[in-house]
């Protein structure tokens, strides 16, 4: 039987969900920035460990500026999953987390929601753990979509996740 | 005479009051016993009693069934409420579509009405076209365009736009239909979040020469993919069919088998549309 699962990336402007996106898809990367408009959708096929096929369907959703409830909330309708991304190199795109979450928890009882913090590259991963530690961000991945750092195996893990 | 005899003769002075009794009674007790045994002869008797209870429960249901059958009622429309809508969907859609057709109808006789007054050498070619094969001018006037032809259909869950049906009478194309799917959703999503419009929804696409005929349900909904004129009759004729299909093949159960779902699908339209 066909399984299909719908994915949403969710997070501020600017911080790679573009690029995490593209980067999963087509194994690709652009130093090149542009805002995405409205929404971009594509699938992935994934071969699952107990031999299953998942069609995984991910919606690149433009970034919000100041919360997340400025998402349009027909695009999250329906999700099996979100993906919450932050930029480790920008405190302000983590600074409404927590208040997004429950936000996300409240409105969207069943749908799991994954904090991703992206741009490792660019930070010491050392450093930016306990930072983030500190001060009490969660997170469940730190990926880097420019050298593909965790990326493949954040979503394998998460359709292993969604499919239980 | 003997001693013997001397008392029977007084027992039967004394007693022949008793006697007359106990043998009525005994006779009681036959036609009791025979009422009892023989059905017909019971049923004569009891069914109007019978009648007369059935009545007065009949009569007293409102009162004392009433409300529990109405709050089991309530309490499982409560409970089950998709299952409930998603079977209402279709049929209310029919009425409202049937309520439709009776005004367009009106509307297109009244056209006709006006039409006839008009002449050209064009309409007077018409009717006599129309007159020789037996068809109305409107439908000679329809046919004038080119003929409407299902490309593909899709059937969409409407929230996550995840794919759960497709079929094409065509030979299969290249393109990813999970992904148009996904992308008419959000587009669909755009559209009637962006105006604001209520409870709306998006029902048609156009782009050149094709037409998306979008027909919404509860929990999903058709895009069907139509070249040629998409016009008033043939938008009739489909949205019939898929209600049609959606009434008689539809259950919950085959939204979450994609594979059924599909079969039934290109089994409904493989000769349905034009």
């Amino acid at each position: 039987m066909k399984l299909s699962k719908k994915v949403v990336l969710l997070g501020h402007f600017g911080v790679g969900k573009t690029s995490l996106f593209r980067r999963f898809m087509d194994n690709e990367f652009s130093e090149e920035y542009k805002v995405t408009l409205g929404v971009q959708i594509k699938k992935k096929l994934i071969q699952l460990p107990d031999g299953r096929e998942l069609s995984m369907i991910i919606w690149d959703t433009e970034g919000h500026s100041i919360s997340i409830e400025d998402t349009r909330k027909s695009y999250l309708l329906g999700s099996h999953a979100f993906i919450y991304v932050f930029d480790l190199t920008r405190e302000e795109t983590y600074a409404t987390l927590t208040k997004d979450l429950e936000y996300l928890k409240e409105n969207y009882i069943k749908v799991p929601a994954r904090v991703l913090g992206n741009k490792l590259d660019l930070v010491n991963e050392k450093e930016i753990r306990r930072q983030l530690t500190e001060k009490n961000i969660p997170f469940d991945g730190l990926t880097s979509a420019k050298t593909n750092k965790n990326v493949e195996s954040f979503f394998l893990d998460l359709a292993e996740e969604i499919t239980k | 005479m003997e001693e013997q005899d001397k008392l029977k003769i007084l027992k039967e002075l004394l007693f022949t009051e008793e006697h007359e009794f106990a043998d009525s009674i005994a006779q009681k007790v036959d036609d009791l016993a025979k009422i009892v045994h023989q059905k017909k002869e019971l049923s004569h008797k009891v069914d109007p009693i019978i009648d007369d209870k059935l009545e007065e429960f009949v009569q007293e249901i409102p009162n004392t069934l009433g409300p529990t059958i109405t709050e089991t009622l309530r309490e499982e429309i409560k409970n089950s409420q998709d299952a409930v809508v998603e079977a209402l969907f279709p049929i209310i859609g029919k009425m409202i579509k049937k309520y439709i057709a009776h005004e367009m109808k009106l509307l297109s006789e009244n056209i006709s009405r006006k039409t006839k007054k008009a002449f050209s050498f064009r309409n007077w070619f018409r009717r006599t076209k129309a007159k020789v094969q037996g068809v109305s001018e409107g439908d000679l006037a329809i046919m004038d365009y080119a003929k409407p032809r299902l490309i593909q259909m899709f059937v969409i869950e409407k929230n996550s736009g995840i794919l759960i049906a497709d079929y094409s009478p065509l030979s299969e194309g290249t393109i990813d239909k999970e992904m148009v799917a996904g992308m008419l959703t959000a587009i669909k999503s755009f559209v009637e979040d962006a105006f604001e419009g209520g409870n709306q929804n998006l029902e048609l696409i156009e782009y050149e020469l094709y037409t998306i005929h979008i027909q919404n349900f509860y929990s999903y909904y058709v895009a069907a993919v139509i070249s040629g004129a998409y016009t008033m009759m043939f938008k009739e004729v489909l949205e019939d069919q898929i209600i049609d299909f959606a009434k008689n093949n539809i259950s919950s159960k085959d939204l979450e088998n994609s594979t059924l779902f599909t079969k039934k699908l290109k089994k409904h339209f493989a000769d349905e549309i034009v």
